[in-house]
């Protein structure tokens, strides 16, 4: 909820921000209508990603930047389909 | 429905100690872990049936070596544990529509700023939350009501700093992932790598890093000073982390 009045508060002065959590605070995002939020299947205190995942961090960034670039109103949220772990097959649910 | 063995778990007579009392203990207790803070958002049952598949699953990686089940499992009760309850009241912070600012350029060519709740600073720039210089993250946790009080200090993180110039603290999460690698909350090295794959124009020089376990509205006073020390960096755009 902390990063969610940044946003809203950084948005308000005209520069454009993305926000990027856990599926388990997706509610948050919901509920505060944050101006573009990026929803990761990653276990909390992992946002990004797992430690020396370098690949899934990446990628889960440049989701973050596609979003920047393509929203068009307030309060859209994306649901990111990546595996937590590399080599893994499937995504976290 | 309650097994057998539930049942006895439940005696308090026998064990000193309900079900209830066991999984709450994990939130801030007795046995406090914050990866599984969320068994005391769980009702009974629910916890219950969370750690008779994490036994199944465990059960099943002697012979697999698959790790991965135990880890969705965790991950769907952090899910279900957190989820708003059926009658709970609404969060004041509930709004119906939000800022939007439109984009002006491409990300491609833009100045990306970062903001984090990670709890992350540098090390010879302690917050030194208290007053307390070099407070371990073990105080933090024990401390999590007095920092819920409290308005968060806001730490300056160079976009060229080493890792070892950080340390990382925070009473409302397990900071072990955080320790071992900053990206997962604090991506200092992938924006450097988005800015040299040309995925982004440039990089702040400054990030900024808080924990976000805070009195809601003490940071909402101090917001407008943060803002102008964000603005000061000139991104064109944010990337927020909340933990």
């Amino acid at each position: 909820m902390s990063v969610g009045h940044v946003a809203r508060a950084i948005e308000e002065t005209g520069t454009p921000t993305v926000v990027v959590m856990v599926r388990a605070f997706r509610h948050v995002a919901e509920r505060m209508t944050l101006p573009r939020t990026v929803i990761t299947p990653f276990p909390m205190g992992r946002p990004l990603g797992a430690a020396g995942d370098t690949e899934t961090q990446l990628a889960t960034v440049t989701a973050a930047f596609d979003l920047l670039d393509r929203a068009a109103g307030p309060g859209e949220i994306i649901d990111l389909d990546l595996p937590f772990r590399p080599g893994w097959s499937t995504s976290l649910p | 429905m309650s097994t057998g063995g539930y049942d006895r778990a439940m005696d308090t007579d026998t064990y000193g100690e309900s079900f209830e009392e066991f999984r709450k203990s994990f939130s801030y207790g007795s046995r406090s872990d914050l990866n599984f803070k969320f068994l005391k958002g769980m009702s009974d049952e629910e916890a219950s049936e969370f750690f008779r598949h994490l036994l199944d699953r465990l059960g099943d990686a002697y012979d697999t070596g698959d790790l991965a089940p135990l880890i969705q499992l965790a991950y769907e009760a952090q899910i279900q544990a957190y989820a708003p309850k059926p009658g709970s009241p609404p969060s004041r912070y509930t709004y119906d529509d939000g800022p939007f600012a439109p984009t002006s350029m491409p990300v491609a060519g833009s100045t990306v700023g970062l903001v984090s709740s990670s709890g992350h600073f540098l090390r010879d720039d302690d917050p030194k939350p208290f007053g307390i210089e070099g407070m371990t993250q073990a105080e933090a946790e024990d401390r999590i009501d007095d920092f819920l009080r409290e308005a968060p200090a806001l730490s300056e993180i160079p976009h060229d700093c080493l890792p070892d110039d950080l340390a990382v603290r925070h009473g409302g999460y397990d900071v072990t992932s955080a320790s071992i690698d900053r990206n997962v909350s604090l991506p200092v090295d992938v924006l450097a790598e988005a800015e040299a794959a040309g995925l982004i124009g440039g990089r702040t020089t400054t990030y900024f890093s808080f924990p976000g376990a805070t009195s809601q509205g003490r940071l909402r006073k101090i917001l407008p000073e943060w803002i102008d020390r964000i603005a000061e960096e000139e991104p064109d755009v944010m990337l927020l982390v909340p933990l």
